[in-house]
């Protein structure tokens, strides 16, 4: 086993909302090496990008709760004040690639002034010369020319940004990068692109990544190890290669299912229904109603079980097996 | 796809861009200037049009003409022996010669022409009753005196209010909820009242009750001796009528600004920016007022040329001795030609007010620098 | 219905648009009650006022409650009418047509400050000949004071302030201060009970007396008198329709053109939309006051040619443009285009599909416009351009500012007006700004 770089224990973020407190992210626990990439799944409203926000601490205005603790190289995050945090950690340790949003950049900034910004920020010593180097360095791991630099964002194409975003996140050199949704609204060469760049930083650098996502046939091309988020937990983790054959929740198990293949006839299937709202989820498991293996104890809120090669899954069909980590 | 580039490459490639952005600027002001002076020249057609009732005016005058003639005619010994047909007849020669004079006989188009083109270069040629301080009767002189301290005023007035309402939106918008942000929420509707009414109230608790500043005028009578006690006492004046615009419009300003930089404040790119680490300060700087700046200049313009005109009644109740009290005095004597004047003069400031932000707001938002998308204006 | 009620819930939510729909129907019950208690015509005769309208009343006097402020008490004005209180008047018949009409008028004086003016109104109806009246003065400690024999034409005015015998016989004293002034302390007012005794006598049958004794005080009414000796009272009722009426139609009228224009001009695009932007840009540098007085001046000063004026060239203003940028953006959703393609007609989809959209826009817009409305009525009647036969807010703040009203003292004058002015814009604006954040979604909360 390779060194933990992040270890997230009972994460919890709640807001509130005119029609009551959202628990969006419901004590979440997982670890991750460092040098790996962990993909988390699951469908829009499952709390994949609250979970983004929990770990950078880029909370809105209406938040509950937000407990838990995040350890990254085995300090605990959450105790650090907001200004610490932000002068040690931000973008220095953990940085983030935001949905291939239009948005994500200033619209009034050139490129070039917006990437230098956290350099110039961490460290008072580099000039804006040295800060410059750097940036043209990131443009070329991600491909970018170097004229883009003196553009503004609108000048630039969907995938284009969304190039200088991953450089943006890149030109510190951060030891763990959260991407969310980075290829979702771009077209499938450019997403096949995109993960060429993440690889290479990934094999060149040893970066560990998250990486949020809708898609897992794109995420396979990425990831060591699969996390699935269903209703605001995690309700399955486990290492790539298993997760593909050898899933185990009953939701990932239909995801799995649910993803067309090459070369197989596979029929494909949906999961009826849908998820349960944030606001008052359900006492027990949350995907008992959807699910065709339900059973009495299924009432019970699922305790996280361990199961061999360090696959964790929250479902009652386990609970006879191996340990039983109590739920906090 | 790596670019390698020397430095002097790049200095040249930076120099065109930026002489390409100059072109840009350029071009655009041009456009914008030409545009404006079209609009200024339909505009005061239109102002002339009014003043001269359509011509009625004129025709009026050359009744009035006649009647002249005659009147003049009568004390004249070579008139009086005259048959009543050549009397006729003399009274038409010499009308005809005043009519040619004064331009009454060419057709209405032609005459408007002219007015127009007398309004553009605001000769109004002479008051009826007022007079400017050196005593000329020229109303162009007459306008001249009183734009300075109507720009005094007004430039003082606006820019006080840009200022303070940006920083004090900025930090309603960092104390969102809190309980001044509540109370300047609560009292935008405040604005709802022209800057005069605030101004008598100013003037009664002030100047009536309190006696700390003066009822009005611009210096005091007589004037101070020297410079610097002149200036004070300008400066001294200045504080209620000023105090009179920034009040009637800084809890609306500052309300709706406020509103925008929260709305502004959830873009994903502020998002980003406070991901980066970059601090509040910093945010607030340059990821949100910058990007909000080009929609709150077209916001300021709005309340600028409302500004403008308010401005007649604030100047008469401060009897501050202005282009607005000008108008106030020209309306109670029926001055004709000072009316028009100022109406004239009211226009060219509104379009050069108009054209000072189209201009700011091209420098600042570069969409347009660079001929990108952007709204269409 | 239900919308009305969910309306209502919604703006419970803001206690400032409560207030200012609270104001809002105060002033529409104001209006009400003026256009009823004075209909238009009686109005617009009242503030024209002239000799006789306004005789009864002094001139600029203050609010009667003002007394509630002084240490010294001031004389509050008292109209005693014969006609009103017909038992102050005794008739004796004397025989041969000859009739005595004998007034007692009684009233108490309990005031510190003396009075401004004393007059009595006689009217007399009689065929040829003139009556008689002979009038005396009886104050509280019994003293009596002979005033004035008078011949009585059939409208007569005796100014007993301006009785120069009088005058001598009060040792020089003005009658209206020297008959209330106590003998021992001349400039102290004798308090108590006076008597005006009016000894008349009519030489017909049919003939007849009646009188009317005003004690002018320095204060009276409600709202105080002006330099015309009008109740201001009479324009602060009137103010209200007026204000309403042409805030209203304007605001509304305006902001219901401006929609369609720009909804036409989004739609049909191409010239007409070119048009109306050149139009835009001319009217926007037009400066609005100038234009108006120019017309107040030079055409007519009637309310409604000016705000017509105004309205027009509101249709055009800045307000075009950003519905145009709205109407802009609802014109390439999807639902439109799916309207065209079933073949909706382009009045059916500029009317049913685009306007619904910007109708939660529309709505808080001309509420908050309304006061702008209202100031600018206002705005021009005290630049002396306002309709000069309607009572307004406006025209009492012209008067008052004109007579110098703040140099003088008589607040009053300019505070009544202006408060009035300011709670019905207040009013108006705090609805249509809750209005605003309840229908625009990106305002929701704050």
């Amino acid at each position: 086993m390779g060194k933990i770089l992040l270890e997230v224990n009972n994460l919890k973020l709640y807001f509130k909302t005119t029609k009551g407190p959202v628990q969006a992210v419901d004590n979440v626990s997982f670890t991750l090496e460092a040098g790996k990439t962990l993909a988390v799944v699951g469908e829009s409203g499952c709390g994949k990008t609250s979970l983004t926000k929990a770990i950078l601490r880029l909370l809105p205005r209406n938040v509950l709760e937000y407990s838990g603790e995040i350890k990254l190289n085995g300090v605990d995050l959450m105790k650090y004040s907001d200004e610490q945090y932000r002068k040690e950690i931000r973008w220095k340790k953990i940085s983030m690639v935001p949905q291939a949003a239009m948005n994500s950049m200033n619209p009034v900034l050139k490129i070039v002034d917006q990437i230098v910004e956290p350099l110039l920020i961490h460290d008072r010593k580099m000039s804006k010369d040295e800060a410059v180097e750097k940036v043209k360095e990131v443009f070329s791991i991600v491909g970018l020319p170097l004229d883009f630099l003196q553009r503004y964002p609108f000048e630039l194409s969907g995938g284009m940004r969304q190039r200088a975003t991953i450089a943006m996140a890149l030109v510190t050199n951060p030891e763990l990068v959260v991407l969310d949704e980075p290829s979702s609204a771009l077209d499938l060469l450019t997403q096949a692109n995109l993960m060429n760049v993440l690889k290479r930083i990934k094999n060149e650098f040893g970066t560990t990544f998250i990486l949020i996502t809708h898609d897992i046939g794109t995420a396979s091309e990425l990831a060591d190890e699969i996390a699935v988020m269903y209703a605001g937990e995690m309700v399955e983790k486990c290492h790539a290669e298993y997760f593909y054959n050898n899933a185990r929740h009953p939701y990932s198990r239909k995801l799995m299912n649910s993803v067309p293949t090459l070369r197989e006839d596979k029929e494909l299937v949906f999961i009826p229904g849908h998820p349960p709202s944030l606001i008052n989820p359900p006492k027990g498991c949350r995907f008992a109603d959807r699910c065709d293996q339900c059973f009495a104890k299924c009432s019970e809120h699922p305790n996280v079980i361990t199961l061999e090669h360090d696959q964790k899954v929250q479902c009652w069909l386990y609970a006879d097996k191996m340990e039983v980590k109590q739920r906090a | 796809m790596l670019n390698v580039e020397t430095a002097p490459d790049r200095a040249v490639r930076a120099r065109s861009r930026t002489s390409e952005s100059i072109m840009r600027i350029l071009r655009y002001t041009l456009v914008r200037g030409v545009t404006l002076f079209i609009t200024i020249i339909i505009g005061v057609y239109l102002a002339i049009l009014i003043a001269n009732m359509g011509g009625y005016v004129d025709e009026m005058r050359k009744s009035s003409l006649k009647e002249q003639i005659e009147q003049s005619l009568q004390n004249d010994e070579e008139y009086k022996l005259l048959s009543p047909a050549q009397k006729l007849q003399r009274v038409n020669e010499i009308y005809a010669l005043r009519e040619a004079e004064l331009g009454l006989d060419q057709p209405f188009l032609v005459r408007s022409l002219k007015y127009l083109w007398n309004g553009l270069t605001l000769n109004f040629g002479q008051a009826e009753y007022l007079l400017s301080d050196s005593g000329s009767r020229q109303v162009r002189n007459i306008l001249g005196e009183r734009l300075g301290p109507t720009l005094l005023l007004m430039a003082t007035g606006q820019l006080f209010l840009f200022f303070v309402g940006i920083f004090f939106a900025l930090f309603l918008s960092r104390r969102y909820g809190s309980v001044l942000d509540r109370i300047v929420v609560a009292l935008a509707p405040t604005s709802a009242a022209p800057s005069w009414f605030y101004g008598i109230f100013l003037i009664l608790i002030f100047a009536a009750l309190l006696g700390w500043l003066p009822f009005g005028g611009m210096i005091d009578a007589p004037p101070p001796q020297g410079t610097f006690a002149k200036v004070l006492s300008t400066l001294k004046h200045l504080i209620l009528p000023v105090s009179s615009i920034v009040v009637s419009s800084i809890f609306l300003t500052a309300y709706y600004w406020r509103t925008f930089f929260l709305i502004y404040s959830s873009e994903d790119y502020v998002d980003m920016a406070k991901a980066k680490g970059l601090s509040g300060r910093q945010i607030e700087r340059r990821y949100v007022l910058r990007p909000t700046l080009p929609t709150i200049i077209t916001s300021f313009m709005m309340t600028l040329i409302g500004l403008w005109t308010g401005a007649i009644v604030l100047e008469t109740v401060f009897n501050w001795p202005g282009i607005g009290r000008l108008t106030q005095q020209a309306v109670n004597l029926y001055d004709t030609p000072i009316i028009v004047g100022t109406t004239v003069i009211y226009a060219y400031l509104l379009a050069l007010t108009v054209f000072a932000l189209d201009i700011i707001y091209a420098l600042v938002d570069p969409r347009v620098k660079l001929g990108g998308g952007g709204t269409g204006k | 219905m239900k919308a009305i009620a969910n309306f209502f819930r919604q703006i419970k939510h803001y206690p400032s648009a409560v207030a200012g729909l609270i104001i809002i129907a105060f002033m529409v019950i104001l209006a009400i009650y003026a256009v009823i208690a004075i209909p238009y015509s009686e109005a617009v005769r009242l503030w024209r006022g002239g000799e006789d309208v306004w005789k009864e009343t002094p001139r600029n006097a203050r609010p009667a409650w003002f007394n509630l402020f002084y240490k010294e008490k001031q004389s509050v004005t008292q109209i005693m009418r014969s006609t009103e209180n017909p038992e102050v008047k005794t008739v004796v018949d004397l025989g041969n047509g000859v009739k005595t009409n004998d007034f007692v008028f009684e009233f108490d004086y309990p005031y510190d400050g003396f009075p401004t003016e004393l007059a009595i109104f006689f009217t007399s109806t009689f065929k040829s000949a003139r009556p008689n009246a002979s009038v005396k003065w009886i104050t509280p400690d019994g003293r009596e004071i002979p005033m004035q024999d008078l011949t009585l034409r059939p409208s007569e005015t005796y100014n007993i302030s301006q009785d120069t015998r009088l005058t001598r016989r009060l040792g020089g004293a003005t009658p209206h201060v020297g008959l209330f002034a106590d003998p021992n302390n001349p400039n102290k007012v004798l308090k108590g009970t006076y008597k005006l005794v009016i000894e008349g006598l009519v030489f017909e049958e049919d003939a007849n007396i009646e009188a009317t004794f005003v004690v002018y005080g320095k204060l009276y009414g409600f709202a105080g008198t002006d330099h015309r000796r009008r109740d201001i009272g009479v324009a602060l009722l009137w103010g209200a329709p007026v204000a309403l009426s042409i805030g209203l139609v304007v605001a509304v009228g305006s902001s219901l053109a401006t929609m369609v224009l720009a909804a036409l001009a989004v739609w049909y695009g191409g010239w007409i939309d070119w048009i109306i932007r050149r139009i835009n840009e001319v009217v926007m540098i037009l400066p609005l006051l100038p234009i108006l007085i120019m017309i107040g001046l030079f055409y007519s000063r009637n309310i409604w040619v000016i705000m017509g004026t105004t309205a027009l060239l509101g249709i055009f203003g800045s307000g075009i443009l950003s519905y145009r940028s709205m109407f802009l953006q609802v014109k390439t959703s999807g639902y439109i285009d799916a309207a065209r393609a079933y073949g909706a007609s382009n009045m059916r989809i500029i009317f049913k599909y685009l306007i619904p959209k910007v109708i939660p826009v529309l709505i808080p817009g001309f509420v908050t416009q309304i006061p702008s409305y209202v100031f600018l009525e206002a705005t021009l009647a005290v630049l002396g351009l306002g309709d000069p036969s309607l009572p307004t807010w406006g025209k009492l703040l012209n008067d008052a500012y004109s007579r110098g009203a703040l140099f003088n003292g008589q607040y009053y004058w300019v505070i009544e007006p202006a408060v009035l002015l300011i709670l019905t814009g207040l009013g108006f604006a705090m609805v249509g700004f809750a209005l605003d954040r309840i229908f625009n979604p990106r305002l929701r909360g704050l």
